[in-house]
Order: structure tokens, then C-alpha cells, then sequence
């Protein structure tokens, strides 16, 4: 019966704990024990504060930070940023026809040239500002020591008249700032060379796992599968819910905790520092990560009175533990995988398939989430669908990897491999796991930073990270794959292997256990 | 006072039920009267008074003017604030109004009736003015019959359920102990609290949570990570083992369901997190997802009980506890909870409360907690419950013993709200009356609590923590959590 011993072979567990990595903190979170000791928000603030004299350009760096809301220095139509992206807008510059050809390949609504034309006007606005603090400066020192009443009075007057000037700039440099950071914030990241350029239909085949099983019977869909085991409960989703609200009951509950503890146990075996996290997000550390809270349909549900909202991704939450954050490269890369539960509006999505697993409201997922320099990233990338692959092909799965094509990477992504199983009842390959290189893209908006070793034993300037994030396990859509795959004529459903132990070793699921366990219930 | 507890004091605050009404959606309920069959379309439409009610609990108004006293003094004894006076006032104008609308009701029939077949303009002329005027009259009455409803309801859902005989009447201070297990542990060290012995094992990040989400929000790290997917197994695999369906539920939740369960999404100090521009709120607790599977439901008496354990992710506002220890596990936005829920008939409620606090306290004496069973007094019941059982650990660090679940017998409250009913067993080959059911909950595991549990009573003087036998297998058979400096050490 499934109330049988839940957990199988210790053997299994243990590998969990091989080298004592979890129980403990790792090596690597050792170092940075050491830093925290120093108060990290302080050491953080250290490293950007500059002097704003005397350095051309010095200002940027306190725009580079994730700060908080400005002061009362905006008028009263200018919106406040309540953070920055330290976008590389000399970048842009350097070549703005590549960037918008970029951004057209990626079907993004950006308009480099205007990014570029604001930045102009900022930088030279900000230099004026510069010139009246520094001609402010010295007006105030010069008002110290003996004066006679009339050049007092005269540098008083001169001193009152570069005060306005200034708070009149500094009023126009943060309507301006603030273009430019909606215009920059548009502009999507660079595109892998290798991305096919264009839709979805592009998109390059990279590894095809396994093969199309053949019935000998027809396969039944998912929804009827589960419903014969008992596994899920649509109809009280539906009433007490809404639509794509699901129960999971019985062996479907079972079944969703069997691939969460399988799917961490994998990914910590993989030496991925395993978390759980809340489900609850500030909007900013969203945008932060290339999601719109605020657009309209947009795919966030956000909690009334509150800048909290509710994640679609522990890749939001992942992103924000080193939000802010200076690292050494000693300590990379960083590797965590966390379980949450994700919350999607799916607004925009209305017509398609209401009823089943497919798209849902919620659903539980295990992510992975990695911090890396930018050299470490390309094989790091490869390193995840690896482990991706390994898992699907462990369970038996057929599926294709795939190279997106540049119109379906979204913002943040340089490259990205999506995962398609072979859904046999619904006719089609389902995506059922992602794993996207965000290169620098989220680390400018999330301010992650490390120093590089020294060189030569020179002291190396800071650099943004690299991020990346893959999916390990999304549960409804590994439900449809197993169910759909594994089903017999009779209804039961054979229990991928992996998966057994983590059921307390059920090997199938039959009409009949379910039935045994629901008299033994009652 | 300021330290609520998970359950206690917040739901006695926050959960006295207090329908909203709002906008409807449904088109029956639009209908000014209670008997659902004439609905006239104008009375909606011409309603000045509050908007037409989402829902309405099955109240037994009758019962309540039977009792008025009784029905106050238990109130009163709850601290629950309504009036019952106007409750049985409404009621009887009620009661009164409907004889009234009846009458003319039946004239309008008559009338109707009258006016088939042929007869002389001015006699038909006569009686389209009678009919008229009737209507006119009716539309009137019954839209006040509806201001009187929507008052019964408003008002009526403010009465606490009955309680149990044995409850001791009063403050929290008057809870009855009804058990202990185990005795406080002997240190021979300075016994360190949970944040500090969790930090040092690498197990949870504040800071983090801080950073991303705000106060009261927590990242479970390394071990931390590993031994909530280990409570949560245990536990599940635990209630199946005891009868119970095991099952993952949506953290969502429609706002009325919400109520229904007695819970008050729209109140002041709520402690319920909204969504914009929805009728979603984010569940306090499992509790509400499980009363919802049989709402709106006739069963069978062979059916019941019906046992159902759902694991999920519970939200909470915790305003009003803004002083209380910000710091640490005890008090979170956002927690793992495996909750137990039962739907029975009104005799086996008794004993199944018996057998869900049995469970409980075979769960946490398994795990070697200490740990005392309070029958919980008047106050401190919240509006649902006719009977609630709390388990409150020691934790030693916090030198405090700590709620870490709750047993409630809601009896027929829930349900006359998420209107379940069963069909009891012919008597004598006579078939019997739709009676409501009644349903009960009881926390199995809410993790963050059995955490600080666990690190306060079983850490030891070198920052270890031993993993309490029952959870070692989901921990991959580890029996000790060793700080990494400790382990180097050895």
C-alpha cells in the first residue's frame, strides 16, 4: 500500500549527504560566513561609494546600485526609480545597429537609437550638474574665514543662485534618468551566435532521448488516466478555486511529493545547495529579474496593498539571495536549487486547453539557479541540460532538446534549451523543463558582482556575474508525461523506476489500490 | 496581547465571522426572498439598501429566539461581539414580513388566475390595476425583506458555534491541561535559541529573506531545506498510515469559501494576503481547501467519516503582531503545514476530536517532544470551534511553551456555511432529512514550529542537533546535524 515505508533504500538518502555538504555549510558558504561577519550591506556600500569629485562619470557608480526610492529632490510628475539596472549603455553606443538588430530578431519592442540619444543628454546633463556642485563647492569654502559684509553678501547671493540651478538639474537629470532606464530596461540581452534567428518553428534540434512508444492500444489522455487512479480532482479545483486549479489527491499527492524529493535528492547529488523558498516576492527583485509585475496581462498575480506578489519562478527568489552582493571568484560558481510553489496568471492564455495538468495557476517546482563569472557560464549551461537530460532518460521519458529560436528566448536569456517529452494522448512534444544562460543580463539588474583573482597581483575591478536557471522538475507536466507514457490498457500506470522508491516502493498504480486504499480508509 | 499564537488569539481576533456583502454573481441570489422561486426583476434593480449577499449560512434562527440568553451568555463567554437581541429582532420582522409577502403573494395569483378568459374591458381594466398595484406592493416588501435577510445574515454569522460543556469558561489562563508527555530536558550548557543553533548548521537564511521578501520571511537552507521535506513526508506518510487521504492543494482560495470556513478576508488587521483584481485570497491554512472539497454536497451516512490530509503552503498577514519577536521561526508570513480535516456526522464527532489529538500527540511523543494538551477556554476558541485541543512544546531557549498544533470540533458551524450535508440512514425503511454534517480539523505538522522544537531540545554543547529517530529515514538514515567546523574538527 502506498502507506508502506515512504523513503526505500537509505542507500538512496544517502547520497544526498555524500561528502557532508548538506548538513553543513558549505566550503564555499564558509568564505562567505567570513564577509558576513563584516556586515554585508555595509561592505557592499564600501565597495560602490567613490568620491564624487574630481572622477569624471564618478555618479554612475552610485546609479549602479539597487537603491531605494529618491528623495524629494524629484518634482512632483517625475515617477521615481526604486532601482537601476547598471545597463552598459557605452555598449550600446559602440554599435547601435547591432543591438536593434538584435532586439528585432528577438521581436522585442526597444528602440536603441532613443536609448542612446537619452543617454547622450543624460551624461552631458550630468556633467553640467557636476560643474555647479564643484562651483558650489568652492563658493562654500570660500565663505570661511573673514569676509567683508559685501562679498559675503555677493558670494551668499552667487552661492543661493547655483542652489536653484542645481535643484532645477538635478530635477531634469531624474526625468531624464528615468527614460533612460525605462528605454535601456527594454533592450533585450545579447543572442548566442548559435541561436537559430526567427519562431519558434526554428528552433534547432539538439538531442533527441529515446523513442515514440507504440500502443497497442489507445492511449487514454492524462485527465482520464489520473481521474480512473483517483490522482486529481478538477471538478473541487474548479468550485472552490476557479478554473486551472487543481486537487491533487491519493496517489496524485504522492506522486508530486515522489518528484519533489526525487528531483532534490538529484540536484543535490549534483552538488546544488538544496533551499525552500517563500512564494512571495517584492516586485522590484521580480523586475529585477526580467519579469513585468505591471503589464497589462501580465502573468503575476501581486497581493493587494503590498509590493509583495506572488512568484511564478524560485528563479526569482534564487536570484535574489546574492542580490546586492559582492563575491569572491574563489567562490564560484554557486549552485542552488530550490522547491517552491510557482503562481501564473496564464492571462493570454485563455481558449487553450482548460482542462488537465497542462497550464494551471499553481504548481510545484524544483529549480536550479546558478552564479557564475562570465567564462564559466557557456559550460555551465551545458553542465544543466546535462542533468536535465540525465533525469528525463532515468525516467524512461522520449523528448527533444531544443536550441530556441531567438523570438522565444523572452529578455533575460543569451541562449536557451528547452525540453519537449513526447506526450503520446495529447499528440504533441511538451515542454516540460527550461534552462536559460541570462549571462549579465539579471546580475546588472540584481546588482551581482565579484572580484576577479588578482592579475599579475594587481587588485582586479568588480564584475557583474553571470546567472543562469533550469528547470528540474515541474510536477504537472512530469504527471502528464508519466501518465500519458506509462499507462497500461487496464488503466494502471507502471511507476518510472527512480520514482519507486520515493512511492515506498510501488511499482504500479492500479485501479485496484486505489480501491484497497480507499475501503481501508473508510 | 501582542504574542498571538499560530492559532489562538488570531483566529479569536480576525476569524469572527462577518460576511461580506457584496456584489453577486450568481443570478438566483439576486432575488430579494428566501424561497428561491419568484424573482422579480425589479427588486435588484430598485435595491437601495447594502448589495444582494454572496452566500448565507444555513442559521438556525429559530433555534437562537428559542435561546436568546443562552446564545448571549455563550457569546459573551467567547468574547465574541454581536448582538443577539437584534439577530432574534430581524428574525421575527422577518418571520413576520414573509407572512405579509405570502398573503400578497397568493392575491397576485388569484388575481392572475382572474384574469383568464373573456370579460368586459372596464372589469379587465379593473383588475390590471389590482394586479399592478399588488406588484408595486410586493416589489416594496420584499426588497425590505431582503434589507431584513441580508441583516439576519450579517448579524446572525457573528454568533459563535456552541461550546463544548467541558470548556473552561474565560482568558487563556484557564485552560484545562488534559495531558503532558515527557519532562523539560536537563542542560548541562547555556541552551542555545533555534535561530542561532539553525545559523550555525547552515540550515536558514533571515537575512535573505529580508532582503527579497521582508520581515517574517525565511529561506530554508542545506539541512534546513532537507528537514522540512522530511517533516512534511513523515507527516503525510504518517496520516495515510492512520486513514486519511493524503492530498496537495491549491495555496489559492476563492474569498467566499474563505468565509464560509469562518475566516474574515476583508477585515480590518485581516490575516489574509488578497490578490488584486480577483476574487482570490491567499489560505491561511489547508483547513479552508479541505472544507471546500464537500461544499455545496449531500453524502451518504455510510460515507462518513471522511478523512482527508492535505500538505500546502499557508500565508498569513500577522498584522497585529508587529512587536512579537521578529526574529526567528515562530511567527512567519509564509509556512508548510500538513493539516488533517474530517466531514462526519454529528454523533461521531466527539470521537474523532478524541482520535485527532491521539494522533497528534502519538506524532510528537514519537519525535521525544515534551510537550502539555490544553483543553482551550472560551476565549480563546475563535468563532468555528465547539472544542479545541492545542499542543504546546517546550521550547527551552525561548523558556516558553510553544503552540505547535491545533485540534478543532467545528461541529455543524463549517457546515452550515459550506453547506454539507449527509443523508442519515433510513429509520425504519423511512427515508430521512438532509441533516449537516459536521467537520473538524487538526494540525498534523506545521513546520517551522516542530523546527525550532527540534534544534531548542535536542542540540547539544557543540552546536550539534541529533535528528530525532522517526525522521532519520527521510533524512537519508542521518542521525546528527554537525556544524561544518565541528565536522572538520573530527
Amino acid at each position: 500500500s502506498l502507506a508502506a515505508d515512504a523513503f526505500g533504500t537509505m542507500a538512496t538518502m544517502a547520497t544526498l549527504f555524500a561528502g557532508g555538504r548538506i548538513f553543513t555549510r558549505r566550503s564555499s558558504m564558509g568564505a562567505r560566513a567570513t564577509f558576513r561577519g563584516f556586515n554585508d550591506a555595509k561592505r557592499a556600500q564600501l565597495e560602490r561609494a567613490r568620491p564624487v569629485r574630481g572622477r569624471a562619470g564618478s555618479r554612475k557608480h552610485l546609479f549602479a546600485t539597487a537603491a531605494v526610492k529618491e528623495p524629494e529632490t524629484s518634482t512632483a510628475e517625475t515617477p521615481t526609480l526604486s532601482w537601476r539596472a547598471a545597463i552598459d549603455f557605452k555598449k550600446l553606443k559602440d554599435d547601435p545597429a547591432a543591438a536593434q538588430t538584435n532586439a528585432d530578431n528577438r521581436a522585442a519592442q526597444c528602440d536603441v537609437a532613443k536609448v542612446c540619444e537619452l543617454y547622450d543628454a543624460f551624461q552631458s546633463l550630468n556633467r553640467e550638474c557636476d560643474e555647479i556642485r564643484e562651483k558650489r563647492n568652492l563658493n562654500a569654502k570660500s565663505m570661511k574665514g573673514k569676509l567683508e559684509p559685501e562679498t559675503r553678501a555677493a558670494l551668499i547671493a552667487e552661492g543661493k543662485e547655483l542652489k536653484e540651478k542645481l535643484a532645477a538639474i538635478e530635477g531634469t537629470l531624474g526625468a531624464l534618468e528615468f527614460q533612460l532606464q525605462s528605454e535601456g530596461q527594454k533592450v533585450p540581452n545579447d543572442t548566442h551566435p548559435e541561436t537559430p534567428l526567427g519562431g519558434e518553428e526554428l528552433a534547432v534540434l539538439r538531442k533527441e532521448v529515446g523513442k515514440k512508444r507504440d500502443f497497442s492500444f489507445e492511449a487514454a489522455s492524462h485527465v482520464d488516466v489520473g481521474e480512473r487512479l483517483g490522482m486529481f480532482d478538477f471538478e473541487t479545483g474548479g468550485k472552490v478555486c476557479g478554473s486551472r486549479f487543481v486537487y491533487l489527491t491519493g496517489a496524485g499527492a504522492m506522486l508530486e511529493l515522489a518528484l519533489i524529493n526525487w528531483a532534490m535528492a538529484k540536484v543535490v547529488s549534483k552538488g546544488f545547495r538544496p533551499m525552500v523558498v517563500p512564494d512571495l516576492v517584492r516586485q522590484n527583485t521580480m523586475e529585477k529579474c526580467g519579469f513585468q509585475p505591471r503589464a497589462e496581462n501580465t502573468q503575476v498575480y501581486n497581493i493587494e496593498n503590498s509590493d509583495l506578489c506572488l512568484a511564478g519562478t524560485a528563479e526569482i527568489l534564487l536570484g535574489g539571495v546574492y542580490m546586492d552582493e559582492v563575491l569572491a571568484q574563489n567562490e564560484l560558481p554557486l549552485k542552488m536549487a530550490a522547491f517552491s510553489h510557482c503562481f501564473r496568471t496564464e492571462a493570454g492564455a485563455a481558449g487553450a486547453a482548460t482542462r488537465g495538468l497542462y497550464r494551471l495557476h499553481q504548481f510545484s517546482k524544483v529549480e536550479m539557479f546558478v552564479v557564475s563569472t562570465p567564462e564559466q557560464s557557456d559550460a555551465i549551461h551545458d553542465e544543466l541540460i546535462a542533468i536535465e537530460e540525465e533525469m528525463y532518460s532515468e525516467l524512461g521519458f522520449h523528448f527533444k532538446v531544443l536550441d530556441m529560436a531567438s523570438e522565444d528566448l523572452g529578455a533575460p536569456a543569451y541562449r536557451k534549451f528547452d525540453i519537449e517529452a513526447w506526450m503520446p494522448a495529447l499528440g504533441r512534444y511538451g515542454e516540460i523543463s527550461s534552462a536559460s544562460n541570462c549571462t549579465d543580463y539579471q546580475a546588472r539588474r540584481l546588482n551581482i558582482k565579484y572580484r576577479p583573482d588578482p592579475v599579475d597581483g594587481k587588485k582586479q575591478p568588480l564584475q557583474h556575474c553571470h546567472t543562469l536557471n533550469a528547470t528540474a522538475c515541474a510536477v504537472p507536466r512530469m504527471i502528464i508525461t508519466i501518465l500519458e507514457n506509462f499507462q497500461n490498457e487496464d488503466g494502471s500506470v507502471t511507476v518510472p523506476e527512480p520514482l519507486r522508491a520515493f512511492m515506498g516502493g510501488v511499482e504500479t498504480l492500479t485501479p485496484e489500490i486505489v480501491r484497497q486504499n480507499a475501503d481501508a480508509s473508510e | 496581547p501582542a504574542a498571538a499564537s499560530l492559532v489562538r488569539g488570531g483566529r479569536g481576533r480576525a476569524f469572527v465571522a462577518a460576511p461580506r456583502a457584496r456584489a453577486v454573481k450568481e443570478p438566483e441570489t439576486a432575488s430579494a426572498s428566501s424561497n428561491a422561486s419568484s424573482a422579480p426583476a425589479t427588486s435588484s434593480s430598485e435595491s437601495t439598501s447594502s448589495p444582494p449577499l454572496a452566500w448565507r449560512a444555513a442559521i438556525d434562527f429559530k433555534k437562537i429566539r428559542d435561546n436568546a440568553e443562552a446564545t448571549q451568555t455563550n457569546a459573551n463567554n467567547r468574547a465574541a461581539s454581536v448582538d443577539v437581541s437584534a439577530v432574534v429582532a430581524a428574525y421575527e420582522a422577518y418571520q413576520t414580513l414573509k407572512g405579509t409577502v405570502d398573503e400578497l403573494r397568493e392575491r397576485r395569483n388569484v388575481n392572475a388566475k382572474s384574469m383568464k378568459g373573456k370579460m368586459d374591458k372596464e372589469k379587465r381594466d379593473a383588475l390590471i390595476e389590482e394586479g399592478k398595484a399588488l406588484k408595486d406592493e410586493l416589489a416594496g416588501l420584499e426588497q425590505e425583506l431582503g434589507a431584513l435577510e441580508t441583516t439576519m445574515q450579517i448579524e446572525g454569522q457573528k454568533i459563535p458555534n456552541d461550546t463544548h460543556p467541558d470548556v473552561p469558561i474565560g482568558g487563556e489562563e484557564v485552560a484545562a491541561l488534559r495531558r503532558e508527555v515527557g519532562a523539560k530536558r536537563d542542560f548541562s550548557f547555556a541552551v542555545a535559541n533555534h535561530v542561532d543553533v539553525g545559523e550555525r548548521l547552515g540550515m536558514f537564511d533571515f537575512e535573505t529573506g529580508g532582503k527579497v521578501c521582508g520581515s517574517r520571511f525565511v529561506y530554508l537552507t542545506g539541512a534546513g531545506a532537507m528537514l522540512e521535506l522530511a517533516l512534511i513526508n513523515w507527516a503525510m506518510q504518517k496520516v495515510v498510515a492512520k486513514g486519511f487521504k493524503p492530498m496537495v492543494v491549491p495555496d489559492l482560495v476563492r474569498q467566499s469559501t474563505m468565509e464560509k470556513c469562518g475566516f474574515q478576508p476583508r477585515a480590518e488587521n485581516t490575516q489574509v494576503y488578497s490578490i488584486q483584481d480577483s476574487e482570490l485570497c491567499l489560505a491561511g491554512t489547508a483547513e479552508i481547501l479541505l472544507g471546500g472539497v464537500y461544499m455545496d454536497e449531500a453524502l451518504e451516512e455510510k460515507q462518513l467519516p471522511i478523512k482527508m490530509a492535505a500538505f500546502s503552503h499557508c500565508f498569513r498577514t500577522e498584522a497585529g503582531a508587529a512587536g512579537a519577536a521578529t526574529r526567528g521561526m515562530y511567527r512567519l508570513h509564509q509556512f508548510s503545514k500538513v493539516e488533517m480535516f474530517v466531514v462526519s456526522t454529528p454523533e461521531q464527532s466527539d470521537a474523532i476530536h478524541d482520535e485527532l489529538i491521539a494522533i497528534e500527540e502519538e506524532m510528537y511523543d514519537e519525535l521525544g517532544f515534551h510537550f502539555k494538551v490544553l483543553d482551550m477556554s472560551s476565549e480563546d476558541l475563535g468563532a468555528p470551534a465547539y472544542r479545541k485541543f492545542d499542543i504546546e512544546a517546550w521550547m527551552p531557549a525561548l523558556e516558553r511553551y510553544g503552540e505547535i498544533s491545533s485540534a478543532s470540533n467545528c461541529t455543524d458551524y463549517q457546515a452550515r456555511r459550506l453547506n454539507i450535508k449527509y443523508r442519515p440512514n433510513p429509520v425504519d425503511g423511512k427515508k430521512q432529512p438532509l441533516t449537516h454534517c459536521h467537520t473538524l480539523n487538526a494540525t498534523a505538522c506545521a513546520v517551522p514550529r516542530m523546527i525550532i522544537t527540534i534544534l531548542e531540545n535536542f542540540q547539544e554543547e557543540d552546536g550539534s542537533v541529533r535528528v530525532p529517530e522517526p525522521l532519520q529515514p527521510f533524512m537519508g538514515g542521518l542521525k546528527v546535524l554537525t556544524p561544518e567546523d565541528v565536522a572538520a574538527k573530527k
